[in-house]
């Protein structure tokens, strides 16, 4: 009997070398080792401006995950900014409104959020009210949000996470009440509607490098820079199969793809 | 403890996943289909946090009077009365299915098909020609359009060929480069959260505090 489930050994190896480039670059940063940098991003640079923006015209911001659930790695994404987002605006005193479609979603944003205005020496500037579940409804969702919006008019919306349908209807409400956008989603069926609607977007892996970022963490710098390394290794994994199965046009006799599905 | 422990969670059940997922005797265990079962019924009690939370926003709503309180007490009745009318007759009731069909189906009909129209503005700014990168989405953009459409092939038979094309080609390559770097994005981000570098999701900015 094997050990590994079948279809599952590449899989495994690859989680393996992955951990271990990243302790690798982990380490380095640690001691103090030079870490090549990331590019810029603008969406990312935007998020201060955005919210500078809705403190000078008095205006809240708005943030949103989109419908991902709580296991949704993008999700954490979004996790992973709002920290920032909410004590910038602890900082401006400016109002935040987060709306949630996931219950689960909804629990960890409002510690999120709650903690960083603490850390922000802001804990009365905090309004649970703000904090808001709409519904789990992909389209109830959608209405409630577009009805917050022209009511409460926010300045800046910030959409990271996963979404549906409903992208861009929220970003041409947002666009509408005149709201500096900035989105971000992995979806490549949403993505070019974010584009078109949106001031910045954040392109598939874009989100997840936010905490770096923002940071400039030198440690979290490098786990963005092991991803980038296999990056170029799949890259490279691409090409030396395009030209196997160019010539090798058995698929059964293709070493590449055997190995792949050990 | 506050950190320590729900970190302990996570990376615990990070590595259950990995040895359900890839280890023969955890598919034979079944351990992912376990998972799956726990995190149902997590999710049926965190349910009750979602309806709370709403409940006490619109009752505050309506405690002071604020703008629109109506809608908020509209709200109250329907989310409670459907609760209540979903525990008496169950979910199979007559009653409790009419009220989904009727209006819920239909609401939610309503506002997809806003997107009809969303897009034909989205389309309008996407379009306007303001730089090369605008004139070559405009024009890949009306190649696909005719060549999905029959008045296209009508215009000129090479449409749907060429609209195949440009979809199979460069679209799908671009999608897929957007997506391997999105899987490998989520990879890190998992990895990061596993060795508890990031730790915004316990509460407060993570790995993110402000320079």
């Amino acid at each position: 009997m094997t050990i590994w489930t079948k279809g599952m050994v590449v899989d495994f190896w690859f989680i393996v070398a992955i951990g271990i480039v990243t302790y690798v670059l982990i380490t380095r940063a640690r001691a103090g080792m030079k870490i090549p940098e990331i590019r810029k991003i603008a969406g990312l640079e935007a998020l201060e401006e955005s919210i500078g923006r809705a403190t000078e015209m008095g205006r809240p911001v708005h943030a949103t995950p989109g419908l991902g659930g709580i296991s949704a790695p993008e999700t954490f994404a979004f996790f992973n900014t709002l920290g920032y987002i909410a004590q910038l605006c602890a900082k401006y005193d400016c109002r935040l409104i987060q709306t949630n479609r996931n219950y689960l979603v909804h629990s960890v944003n409002e510690e999120i959020i709650k903690q960083a205005y603490l850390e922000a020496g802001r804990p009365d500037a905090y309004n649970p009210d703000d904090v808001r579940y709409l519904s789990g409804f992909q389209f109830g969702y959608t209405s409630a949000l577009l009805g917050m919006f022209a009511r409460e008019k926010p300045a800046a919306n910030i959409m990271i996470g996963y979404f549906y349908a409903e992208s861009l209807i929220l970003a041409e409400a947002g666009a509408q009440i005149g709201a500096i956008q900035i989105a971000g989603t992995t979806s490549t069926a949403q993505l070019p509607f974010f584009v078109a609607a949106c001031d910045y977007t954040l392109i598939g892996e874009e989100i997840y490098a936010a905490s770096a970022y923002i940071s400039k963490n030198p440690v979290l710098l490098g786990t963005v820079v092991g991803e980038d390394w296999f990056k170029i290794l799949v890259f490279l994994t691409i090409i030396v199969g395009t030209v196997i199965t160019n010539v090798i046009a058995d698929p059964k006799k293709n070493p590449l793809t055997s190995w792949i599905l050990k | 403890m506050r950190k320590e422990l729900p970190l302990l969670v996570t990376i615990l059940t990070g590595l259950f996943v990995i040895f359900g997922h890839d280890f023969a005797i955890g598919e034979k265990w079944q351990l992912i289909n376990a998972m799956d079962k726990w995190q149902t019924i997590s999710q049926a009690f965190a349910l009750l946090i979602g309806a709370v939370n709403l409940t006490r926003i619109h009752v505050n709503h309506i405690r002071r009077r604020k703008a629109g309180y109506i809608f908020s007490l509209l709200l109250l009745v329907a989310l409670w009365g459907y609760t209540a009318l979903g525990v008496v007759e169950g979910y199979k009731g007559q009653n409790f299915r009419w009220l989904y069909n009727a209006l819920l189906v239909q609401l939610d009909s309503t506002i997809f098909s806003l997107l009809a129209f969303y897009i034909a503005t989205a389309a309008y700014r996407a379009f306007r020609i303001r730089t090369v990168e605008a004139t070559l989405l405009l024009v890949s953009a009306a190649i696909v359009m005719l060549g999905r459409a029959p008045i296209g092939e009508a215009i000129w038979k090479g449409f749907p060929d060429w609209a195949n094309w440009i979809m199979r080609f460069p679209n799908t390559a671009a999608m897929r480069a957007v997506l391997i770097g999105a899987y490998l994005g989520s990879f890190v981000t998992v990895l990061r959260i596993l060795l508890g570098i990031e730790r915004a999701h316990l509460g407060g900015v993570g790995g993110a505090g402000m320079k």
